[in-house]
């Protein structure tokens, strides 16, 4: 459905970056080596099981990260200027909400339970549109009616509590919107809320982000919420970007044994009488050095390179790229899982964005 | 919100009726040789008349009677062997100003240093700061207040150069009692606002305050103060009203004629209206303070209402 015939613009470039956390005197290297671009208008998933350091790659964006995280190497350029070089707060000040907004997985404590949520709203207009008064009120009301919230008026009133779960992260969203930033990153913003929400929610950031001509990041780990909003997706896999493509290519075409193993465990393909798939193994610990491939002592195609080498990234396309030493033409021919040819049959009803 | 507030009321007087006739009951339970100063050479005609004249002879119910038909009249009665004769609120009149001054001066120094110590050490968690008021706090609490009492006694009033006791008139001589009173309650501000800050910096709506551009000098002050103050203003009533029992051991230390240490003096005299009036002072105080601190809550918690929930969801 991706209707971007012109050349993509990139709007933030990751370029080998490094983050590491020091935990009880050890040191946990997080991020490995991530490289991407993210294109201006588009609406890109990373995906990856928990601790995958999705939401640390795009802490880094905004200056985020814990106490205790740096980042160690590498740069993320963002309208001519390396994030990574930015050390006071001043500097994050101009890039937090005004260029960069986010909207965080729970609803529920998302939001300060003794403000109301005008005032909530209100503090990013007065701190990037300087909106002020009436002025502010009304705008306050334009954004809760945009996220569909009626009665704008009362409601800008009431308090966080006075909101349910869904209602709430619509909230959060209006906060997000009324910061008008150029980039949208959505952590897990439906994994706290029951499935009949998910996708009301999801159909709205959609809409805002066409409406507002963002530029989205989504993390999920849920793939079927990728396959409905995503133009490109990313895999993640202990901290470093396996595979990234677009929708149609990494559905259809996967490459990397990571994510033929995460595409197989999608309940959506299991059928009746049938155990569900299930990855082997726990991923690598992000204490000890990492040698090679990462997914090697999990992965049942594992070449010998892969626990000796790290692998190169592989062009499969040109929008589609894999860190896999199955790629290099000297590999043995692997064929992808049996599994994934349902992907094709049920296609319609995994997903009917891309 | 009135409904509430007089539904609070009644169970109140309830409580105060309750814990007066407990007090009251138990005091009568006491050896009558205690109304006496030397009971083995007292004649029996004098015991016998003064137990008559302090009404303890009558049964039970009709002495309890008297009691609160004398509180409805607004009269406290006499003290009977604290100082003889003389009414109870003349008494608490002389005693109670120079205890709630000192007290509500201590309070006031309290707050100011206790306040920004707990914020500054939740702003610098496990930095500096931190540790200093960190031990501060644990020597407060570790070592036992008397000790610190006497130290600051005679080590301060050497240094400032004034006499170990209290004159009412000399300004310079409220300086020791009032911080000797301060360093407990400093301590005990400093620990639970800084306990409570640093659980309200760890919550996702402070994350989401720094993703949405505010600085963290305005998170701190507009989002993470308030709100970790809200716990700790429930007991602010109470603290000021208590202030009028004065501090037994302080007061006795620099020999200052306040309130503190008055009723345990009664109750080992036996000075039965005394403890009745006292009692019901600090239980009446108890309770007012308790039910300004709830009220005071609902103020500034909206998620506290009087009414029933509107069913919003």
């Amino acid at each position: 459905m991706s209707e971007t015939t012109k050349t993509p613009e990139p709007v933030l470039q990751v370029k080998d970056l490094n983050v590491k956390f020091s935990l009880r005197g050890r040191v946990l290297h997080a991020i490995r080596g991530v490289t991407m671009d993210i294109y201006r208008g588009e609406s890109l998933a990373i995906v990856g099981e928990s601790g995958s350091g999705k939401s640390v790659l795009t802490k880094t964006f905004m200056g985020l990260l814990d106490q205790n995280g740096w980042v160690d190497s590498g740069s993320i350029v963002f309208e001519g200027e390396d994030l990574t070089t930015f050390s006071a707060e001043k500097d994050w000040l101009r890039i937090r909400g005004r260029k960069i907004a986010m909207v965080l997985q729970d609803p529920m404590t998302s939001l300060n339970p003794l403000k109301t949520i005008g005032k909530q709203i209100g503090e990013a207009l007065m701190l990037h549109q300087g909106l002020k008064g009436e002025e502010a009120d009304k705008r306050i009301q334009e954004v809760l009616l945009d996220v569909g919230i009626d009665e704008p008026a009362r409601r800008m009133k009431q308090y966080p509590h006075q909101f349910s779960g869904g209602m709430r992260q619509r909230v959060v969203i209006a906060i997000a919107i009324a910061c008008q930033s150029q980039i949208l990153i959505c952590d897990e913003p439906t994994t706290a809320l029951d499935v009949t929400i998910q996708a009301q929610i999801l159909q709205l950031i959609r809409n805002l982000i066409h409406k507002y001509d963002l530029t989205a990041v989504y993390i999920t780990h849920d793939l079927g919420v990728v396959a409905n909003i995503a133009d490109r997706i990313a895999v993640m896999y202990a901290g470093d970007i396996v595979e990234i493509g677009t929708c149609e290519e990494i559905f259809y075409d996967p490459r990397h044994p990571y994510t033929w193993a995460l595409l197989s465990s999608l309940p959506q393909l299991g059928r009746k009488g049938e155990a569900l798939y299930a990855i082997k193994g726990t991923p690598p610990n992000l204490f000890n050095e990492v040698v090679g491939d990462a997914f090697a002592p999990r992965n049942p195609h594992a070449l010998n390179i892969d626990f000796r080498e790290r692998p190169p990234y592989f062009d499969v396309s040109p929008t589609h790229r894999v860190r896999s030493w199955l790629e290099d033409p000297r590999a043995p021919k692997v064929e992808p899982p049996e599994i994934l040819k349902r992907i094709r049959e049920q296609g319609g009803s995994l997903y009917e964005h891309c | 919100m009135f409904k509430y507030v007089g539904k609070r009321l009644l169970a109140s007087t309830i409580t105060l009726i309750i814990i007066l006739t407990t007090v009251f009951v138990l005091m009568r339970q006491m050896p009558i040789e205690g109304y006496f100063d030397n009971f083995d050479k007292v004649d029996q005609a004098v015991i016998n008349a003064k137990l008559e004249q302090l009404g303890l002879r009558d049964p039970m119910p009709v002495q309890l009677k008297n009691f609160f038909a004398g509180l409805l009249r607004g009269d406290l009665g006499v003290s009977n062997r604290y100082r003889t004769g003389a009414p109870i609120a003349s008494i608490i009149a002389a005693k109670a100003p120079i205890s709630i001054q000192m007290g509500l001066l201590s309070m006031a120094v309290s707050l100011l240093l206790g306040i920004p110590l707990g914020a500054k050490m939740a702003r610098s968690k496990s930095k500096l700061w931190d540790k200093l008021g960190t031990g501060f706090i644990v020597f407060i609490n570790a070592v036992p207040a008397a000790v610190y009492y006497i130290y600051l006694q005679s080590y301060g009033s050497k240094a400032l150069d004034i006499p170990m006791l209290f004159k009412p008139d000399s300004a310079i001589s409220w300086v020791l009692p009032v911080l000797s009173m301060s360093l407990g309650s400093i301590a005990y501000y400093a620990m639970w606002l800084r306990r409570y800050m640093v659980d309200e910096m760890n919550k996702d709506y402070v994350k989401l305050a720094r993703a949405k551009g505010v600085a963290t000098r305005d998170i701190t002050m507009g989002h993470v103060f308030r709100n970790a103050f809200v716990p700790m203003i429930q007991y602010i009533p109470s603290s000021l009203l208590f202030t009028i029992s004065g501090s037994i051991y302080i007061e006795s230390l620099y020999s200052i004629p306040g309130m503190g240490g008055l009723l345990v003096d009664v109750i080992t005299r036996q000075d039965n209206t005394m403890v009745q009036a006292l009692v019901m002072l600090y239980a009446s105080i108890g309770i007012i303070g308790m039910l300004l601190g709830d009220l005071l809550m609902v103020l500034i918690d909206p998620r506290i209402s009087f009414s029933k929930r509107e069913g919003v969801r």
